[in-house]
């Protein structure tokens, strides 16, 4: 097993990682991914941290004393045509030089384009879930065109027969995200990985016009539907495509053994704590606590871990035709509680 | 509570004025979490990450004693940065529940990198 380790991006942060793992013996760790730069490119998620290249050569350097190894996520799903300008051919090439001469392991991509200019450096190109690898033949696509390993859309994380096909389709390496807290097939998910990419870019990156600021949004309309939606109905919190800390052995059966954990924007104990629980394959009490989700979700639901052993094997199964299996609907009303304070 | 938060703001924002120079206070309130946590907090405008370094204790000062005057023991006090850059954009005293106590306030480093700590009762 492989555990590929969310990273806010401040360096006491990856220090008390590290510190962690050694602590611990946690030895699964074998990467840690942040954020690059947003003066260079937004990113799919919350960028807390601007790490200057400086910055993550030492962090990198660090990373690799400790055998761990350290990947910078540029992953928007929009940059508004900005990589096809010649402009921003050079603005993103220099920085992948930049990246790879501070000795970068890999860089976490989802434009297609960028795959093809990361060829010409040695990081390892690792396909974001934002591409939404979802089928042989896109993950096909993305080998063809250079990559090294793919996080696949975590739509397919509970659809055992896409994900062997896959495996069977490409040589290269195979990622689920575990802990990802998001809707099932999220009808939001393209818009606000689209919104992130802008918010989440300084004013220069996003446009040759230095002046364009990110959009002044009076909200986000989709984190607050996204709990909204599940309030009101919590199965949909039972349908979300995790997997639990001791289910990690069905993806193992199936050759998949590279497990990253999701939640860069999260408090650093959370991190920890979700470290440990992936790496003891074991968790004792409310499932929500490890998953990426609004933390809303935790304070209002219990999910009993303790309850839902056995229930990959219906999931990974599953033809997902909701309304005549009723599985998940019937599991809610068992396994998921509302806190009462 | 409506006279001291609005006097607690017109100190708040004189006394950065008088440290800093032009900041701007234009709200400040007193929360309750769904966690347990409760707090005040003071939202701003023109505050930089190395003015709050620089005046650590003076700013520690002043938002505790905010803080206590609306019934808020300020346990934990912090400024958020907007993410990514140097701006300060909120300063808050918490009185933490005991599953930010551990997840929020818990770990040696700042929890997040927008996040920087100004106190936190050991």
């Amino acid at each position: 097993m492989r555990l590929i380790i969310p990273h806010p991006g401040h360096f006491p942060a990856l220090k008390e990682i590290l510190a962690y793992k050694e602590s611990e013996g946690i030895k699964d760790v074998a990467e840690v991914y942040m954020a690059g730069s947003p003066d260079v490119m937004g990113s799919g998620r919350a960028t807390l941290h601007a790490a200057l290249v400086d910055e993550i050569k030492e962090q990198t350097a660090y990373a690799h004393q400790h055998n761990v190894k350290l990947n910078i996520v540029m992953n928007p799903s929009c940059l508004g045509g900005y990589h096809l300008t010649l402009h921003g051919f050079k603005t993103f090439d220099w920085y992948f030089n930049e990246l790879n001469k501070a000795g970068v392991d890999g860089v976490t991509v989802a434009e297609p384009y960028f795959v093809e200019l990361l060829r010409e450096h040695s990081m390892e190109t690792v396909i974001s879930c934002v591409a939404h690898v979802d089928s042989p033949q896109r993950a096909e696509f993305f080998e063809a065109l250079g990559a090294d390993a793919i996080a696949v859309d975590t739509n397919i994380n509970r659809d055992f027969g896409i994900l062997k096909a896959i495996k069977k389709a490409v040589h290269c390496d195979i990622r689920v995200l575990v802990n990802e807290g998001c809707l099932y097939k999220c009808p939001f998910r393209h818009a606000h990985f689209n919104l992130f990419s802008h918010i989440t870019s300084s004013r220069a990156s996003s446009s040759q016009n230095a002046q364009v600021q990110p959009p002044n949004t009076f909200g986000d309309y989709y984190f607050d539907k996204c709990i909204s939606i599940r309030v009101r109905d919590p199965s949909q919190i039972i349908r979300s495509p995790w997997i639990r800390p001791e289910d990690l052995k069905a993806y193992e059966a199936i050759g998949i053994d590279e497990f990253k954990i999701s939640g860069r924007a999260n408090a650093v104990r959370w991190i920890l704590n979700c470290m440990e629980v992936y790496h003891r394959r074991e968790l004792k009490g409310n499932l929500l606590e490890v998953l990426d989700c609004p933390s809303e979700l935790r304070y209002t639901f219990y999910l009993d871990n303790g309850l839902l052993d056995g229930c990959i094997d219906q999931w990974k199964n599953c033809k997902k035709i909701c309304d005549d299996c009723r599985y998940c609907d019937e599991l809610t009303s068992k396994v998921l509680k509302v806190i009462k304070k | 509570m409506k006279e001291e938060l609005g006097a607690g703001r017109r100190k708040l924002e004189g006394e950065l004025r008088n440290l800093v120079g032009n900041i701007f206070v234009p709200e400040v309130k007193v929360f309750g979490m769904a966690c347990g946590c409760v707090g005040y907090a003071a939202d701003l405008r023109g505050l930089q990450s190395d003015d709050v370094d620089v005046f650590k204790e003076k700013i520690n000062a002043i938002l505790s004693e905010l803080s206590k005057s609306v019934g808020v023991e300020p346990e934990f006090i912090y400024a958020r940065k907007l993410p990514g850059s140097e701006e300060v954009v909120t300063l808050t005293a918490r009185e933490l529940c005991e599953r930010c106590k551990r997840e929020f306030a818990g770990s040696k480093a700042s929890p997040r990198p927008d996040i920087v700590v100004l106190k936190k009762r050991r």
